[in-house]
């Protein structure tokens, strides 16, 4: 199984390097999308990787994974994971995604140990909306916004998500609930690096009325 | 008096509204169409700002006893209208947006590869 990994990147010069330089040691092709930085995040993932695609705006994760997967796809991946690029994911945690994915799972979740080094605010959050979601659609996903995740080629066609933003990770649980893929939860590590990046509450919110709107048009 | 400073604000509004649509047509912003549309909405505005008893047969139609709550529910109505039309065209803008950008991007990798 031709297994790829693409990681989406926002002004991440500081971190890029040490992700990429981290994931050598994995034999998978690895994709780095650059989302309109304007930092050099591009140039410096380029020494590490000859699949870098560069969106000239930033449009947001949700378009910078798509944009990705698709690459990947048509470069003959069969699945693909999505990591973080700010070094929050561990390149150790890959070969769970990687049984999971040739077990046949057709998504897969990466969920983060909650109780250790999570600020309490994004801890209370990702609780709320993981019972939130739960509620509307049945399918709980103990870790709703962890980015660290997988698919497979079929499982991405069939999703054709439309979140540009940080909305993805929620449309990716509900579309896997819709559309009856067969999916699994694996533990992984995190640390967070920086609490200023990531969800925030303005983006949350933007998100619960997302949701909403696919429950509305899930009964139509 | 009070009413009258209204009315003038409201003509003074919509003589500004027309200003603004002839220069946005002689700059090519706007087409022939456009501007005949837009000249109308405001000569209409302007003759309700003068003479708002002209409303009054439609204000009596609604249960409105002022034609002030008309003009008033009537502007709300418009203003949904137009944001709806607006959030719509938005959305339609940022997929083609999107899509370019996403398009551009693979295009540059692949001529890289090559």
């Amino acid at each position: 199984m031709k297994i790829f990994i693409v990681i989406p990147a926002f002004n991440e010069e500081k971190r890029i390097g040490g992700v990429l330089s981290g994931l050598k040691k994995a034999k998978q092709k690895i994709i780095v999308v650059d989302d309109g930085s304007k930092d050099k995040t591009a140039q410096i993932a380029k020494k590490y990787t000859t699949g870098v695609l560069i969106h000239r705006v930033n449009l947001g994760k949700g378009a910078a994974l798509k944009t990705g997967a698709i690459f990947a796809f048509d470069s003959g991946a069969d699945a693909i994971v999505f990591m973080d690029s700010d070094g929050q994911h561990k390149e150790k945690d890959l070969p769970v995604f990687i049984k999971a994915l040739e077990d046949g799972y057709e998504v897969v979740l990466g969920s983060r140990n909650l109780n250790f080094g999570v600020p309490l605010v994004r801890y209370m959050g990702n609780k709320m909306a993981s019972l939130f979601v739960s509620l509307l659609f049945g399918i709980y996903a103990s870790d709703l916004l962890c980015g660290f995740r997988a698919m497979t080629k079929r499982a991405f066609r069939k999703m054709n998500w439309e979140s540009a933003g940080y909305g993805i990770e929620t449309e990716m649980v509900v579309k896997t609930k819709q559309l009856g893929l067969k999916h699994c939860e694996v533990p992984v590590e995190t640390v967070y690096y920086d609490k200023v990046k990531g969800v925030t509450m303005l983006d949350a919110f933007g998100i619960f009325f997302q949701v909403l709107k696919w429950r509305i048009k899930w009964v139509f | 008096m009070g009413i009258l400073g209204l009315q003038i604000v409201a003509i003074f509004f919509a003589l500004v509204m027309v200003y603004f649509a002839v220069l946005n047509y002689k700059r090519g912003e706007l087409n022939g169409t456009e501007i005949l549309s837009w000249l109308i909405i405001w000569t209409f505005v302007i003759f309700v700002a003068a003479f708002p008893e002209l409303l009054r047969t439609f204000a009596k139609a609604f249960f409105l006893t002022r034609v002030f709550d008309l003009m008033v529910v009537g502007g709300f109505i418009v203003v949904l209208l137009i944001a709806s039309i607006s959030y719509i065209r938005t959305k339609r803008l940022e997929k083609k947006f999107e899509d370019l950008i996403r398009k551009n991007a693979l295009t540059v990798v692949k001529k890289e590869k090559k």
